[in-house]
């Protein structure tokens, strides 16, 4: 039975045995993240995201595409070189690496030192390549291979990476004023590579502190909160839960605002499965290579709607938040949920003919000529 | 795991040995070519050290795959955090004698801290020593055959060379036996003293000249012989260095599937355990509002209860929307297959938990 399980849980994890195909798949990553940054400028813009969220979101954007970067390196020699490791992606429902290629990482992170202090510059091994190419007329593969391991832990040694966690971050926004009591508004920001759905999912949490000592200089509590939060990302888990949960163990903190981006899946007719509208949308389009995409971004919102005091134990009470509910898809556990897409010219023509009934209140973004992000409804 | 670090150690100390050993075995094959060029006839190496080296490569890999299997001791400790999510500790039962709701209560606190992330990056990195192993391994097979499939490519041709030679000096030979008939012939027959000193001073020299040629044809015969038998050492230690890599591709494709899959496994599983408990509550808080929470929390203690339930229910769920999960299965079957093969023995020992008979 087990075993039965865990074949059907890594049934959609597919790997890339070919170098074309390998650097393919980095290729259309590249230009991916970079639509991202300026589709998250779009939507700054239109004044849905302040400054200040604008900037940390930002901050997680690059830090993806610097994850790919590294990754891109670990794996340019996959299937050229003897021993080259090869890149498992999940091509169900998300498109992007697997969780466990982040985790590799991390634990590769951790080990950098010990690496590229064993490893011979990159002047050195251009120099031992070309050497190579002129004595003995033959491709330097191996020499190849240890320039792009070089050029990985380079990357992870400069840091700017999206790692499988990103523990909590905390910003003072302003001082308010609730009930004649002075509360400090932070905005706290975490990240998770999910590892159940295989994307990257950004946190935005407002929460209000009343207590008496600043939260991100309150040894006694931040680091609980940072481990509560970290342990409570989970996809699966609706924002309402979260929310409340946090409410609940926190006495003196009170989120008033949730918001959780997942920034994905990313579909591609040649590189992953999909089903739905979106699978014809991108056959149909016969895209070549590098217009063969489209992100779905979707954004979830909890709003606080009222804040109620109940009591808690015997002699002391409590502030708990009542949260305001999608009133048609309450069950949704948001106050509502927003989905952009973001793609090429074109796939979105053919997505214009087909219109389907799915994809008409999604908020489309259009790549246009020169990298141009058109905003179309 | 103190006991994972000691097999660890001991693992990478026979690896060593045994890679010494294999360095050291086409060592001896290239100094026997260098001294086959320099024209001496014995060869160095000798089944007896071929043998060494199989008996200590099994001896690795067996102590390899145990550790593989001691991989699931560790995984051990994952069931110890799911049978904690799901169960009350002591203090909670406890608890549970006066005040149900409160003791519910505790359990889901502890549920919303509770995170397997560091234990799973610990299962990828002990997983990943094992596979840079036997990577390693593999790196030195395929580059010391490669060394001793060029010297046998070197070898076939000076063999060919000496075929050549041996098949000329014969030709050579077998021409001059017609010519010296003959002149024994003319000898016998020849009745002019003078004429017959002069025929026999030209048999003489081809005598001569057949004796060398004889020798030549020995001396080539030889020197065929040995490169023969060098070549058919130098075989025998490709095949069996091609047969060890083999293994160790079996050994990391099988450990890289499993890990793959546990890491996927438990991570569902504590989601899945996350989820069900948590997620009805919360809505039922904020429906009802906040003031009625004690009737919620009611209600937390019957979901709870249902929470197992509905964990098997979600896995059978998940199998039904599963896709594409053939060729995956079939891959792993495949891999479990050659695994099971070469492995059979430990396998065999592990299952009866029989180490140390």
């Amino acid at each position: 039975m087990s075993d039965q399980v865990k074949d059907q849980l890594t049934s959609d994890h597919m790997e890339i045995y070919d170098t074309a195909v390998a650097r393919r798949y980095f290729a259309k990553f590249e230009r991916i993240t970079g639509h991202l940054l300026r589709v998250a400028g779009e939507v700054e813009a239109e004044g849905r995201l302040t400054r200040t969220e604008a900037h940390t979101l930002g901050r997680y954007l690059a830090a993806v595409a610097g994850t790919f970067q590294a990754l891109s390196h670990k794996y340019v020699m996959t299937g050229r070189a003897d021993g080259a490791a090869k890149l498992t992606f999940d091509r169900h429902e998300s498109g992007f690496p697997v969780a466990q290629e982040l985790m590799m990482m991390a634990l590769d992170a951790a080990q950098v030192a010990k690496h590229l202090g064993g490893m011979a510059a990159e002047s050195e091994l251009k120099d031992r390549m070309v050497r190579q190419i002129v004595r003995d007329l033959s491709v330097p593969t191996q020499l190849q291979f240890a320039l792009s391991q070089r050029l990985y832990y380079e990357a992870l040694a400069a840091g700017d990476i999206f790692w499988p966690r990103n523990d909590p971050d905390c910003q003072w926004v302003q001082d308010v004023s609730r009930n004649g009591a002075e509360r400090k508004h932070f905005l706290v920001h975490w990240a998770v590579y999910d590892t159940q759905v295989n994307l990257p999912v950004v946190y935005l949490m407002d929460v209000e502190d009343s207590g008496k000592k600043p939260l991100p200089h309150d040894d006694r509590r931040w680091p609980q909160v940072q481990a509560h939060l970290m342990a409570q990302s989970l996809a699966g888990l609706k924002l309402l839960t979260i929310a409340q949960g946090f409410d609940k163990d926190f006495a003196g903190l009170h989120p008033k605002r949730l918001r959780r981006i997942t920034l994905g899946p990313m579909h591609s007719h040649d590189f992953t499965l999909q089903s739905g509208p979106i699978s014809k949308v991108l056959a149909d389009a016969k895209a070549p290579d590098g217009d063969d995409w489209a992100l779905v971004w979707t954004v979830e919102d909890l709003i606080s709607d009222r804040e109620e005091e109940v009591k808690d134990g015997w002699f002391s009470t409590a502030e708990r938040q009542v949260y305001k509910l999608d009133p048609i898809a309450a069950d949704s556990g948001t106050t509502r949920m927003e989905r952009m897409v973001i793609m090429p010219e074109r796939p979105y023509q053919v997505l214009a003919e087909l219109n389907p009934p799915g994809f008409r209140d999604l908020r489309k973004f259009v790549v246009g000529d020169g990298d141009r992000i058109m905003p179309v409804r | 795991m103190a006991d994972f670090e000691t097999q660890i150690k001991e693992s990478q100390a026979q690896v060593a040995t045994a890679q010494a050993k294999i360095s050291e075995i086409t060592g001896k094959i290239e100094a026997a070519r260098a001294k086959m060029d320099a024209g001496e006839t014995a060869i160095g190496i000798e089944n007896a050290t071929l043998d060494d080296v199989h008996k200590h490569t099994d001896l690795m890999n067996a102590n390899i795959a145990e550790l593989i299997m001691g991989l699931d001791d560790v995984t051990a400790g994952f069931s110890k955090d799911f049978d904690e999510m799901r169960s009350k500790t002591g203090m909670e039962s406890f608890i549970g004698i006066f005040s149900d709701a409160k003791s519910e209560s505790m359990r889901q606190e502890r549920m919303r801290t509770a995170s397997i992330d560091s234990k799973l990056q610990d299962l990828i990195g002990k997983s990943d020593i094992i596979v840079r192993l036997l990577q390693g391994q593999l790196d030195l097979l395929n580059t010391q055959k490669s060394k001793v499939e060029l010297n046998l490519g070197g070898t076939l041709t000076d063999r060919e060379a000496a075929v050549t030679a041996l098949e000329t000096v014969r030709t050579d030979v077998a021409a001059l036996d017609p010519k010296i008939i003959e002149l024994e012939n003319k000898i016998s027959v020849e009745q002019d003293a003078s004429v017959r000193t002069k025929l026999e001073t030209e048999l003489a020299g081809l005598n001569g000249r057949y004796n060398a040629l004889v020798q030549d044809e020995q001396v080539q015969l030889a020197k065929s012989q040995t490169l023969e038998r060098y070549i058919e050492k130098g075989k025998t230690w490709v095949d069996s260095l091609t047969n060890q890599a083999a293994t160790q591709l079996v050994l990391i494709n099988k450990l890289q599937t499993d890990t793959k899959q546990r890491v996927v496994l438990y991570d569902a599983l504590t989601s899945s355990l996350k989820t069900a408990q948590q997620q009805d509550v919360a809505h039922r808080i904020n429906e009802i509002g906040v003031k009625t929470d004690q009737e919620a929390q009611v209600a937390m203690a019957a979901i709870g209860a249902a929470t197992n339930q509905k964990m098997a229910d979600m896995l059978e769920a998940h199998e039904g929307h599963m896709v594409f999960a053939r060729d995956v299965l079939e891959q792993k079957a495949k891999a479990d297959e050659r695994f099971a093969r070469r492995f059979a023995k430990i396998v065999e020992k592990h299952d009866k938990n029989a180490y140390g008979e």
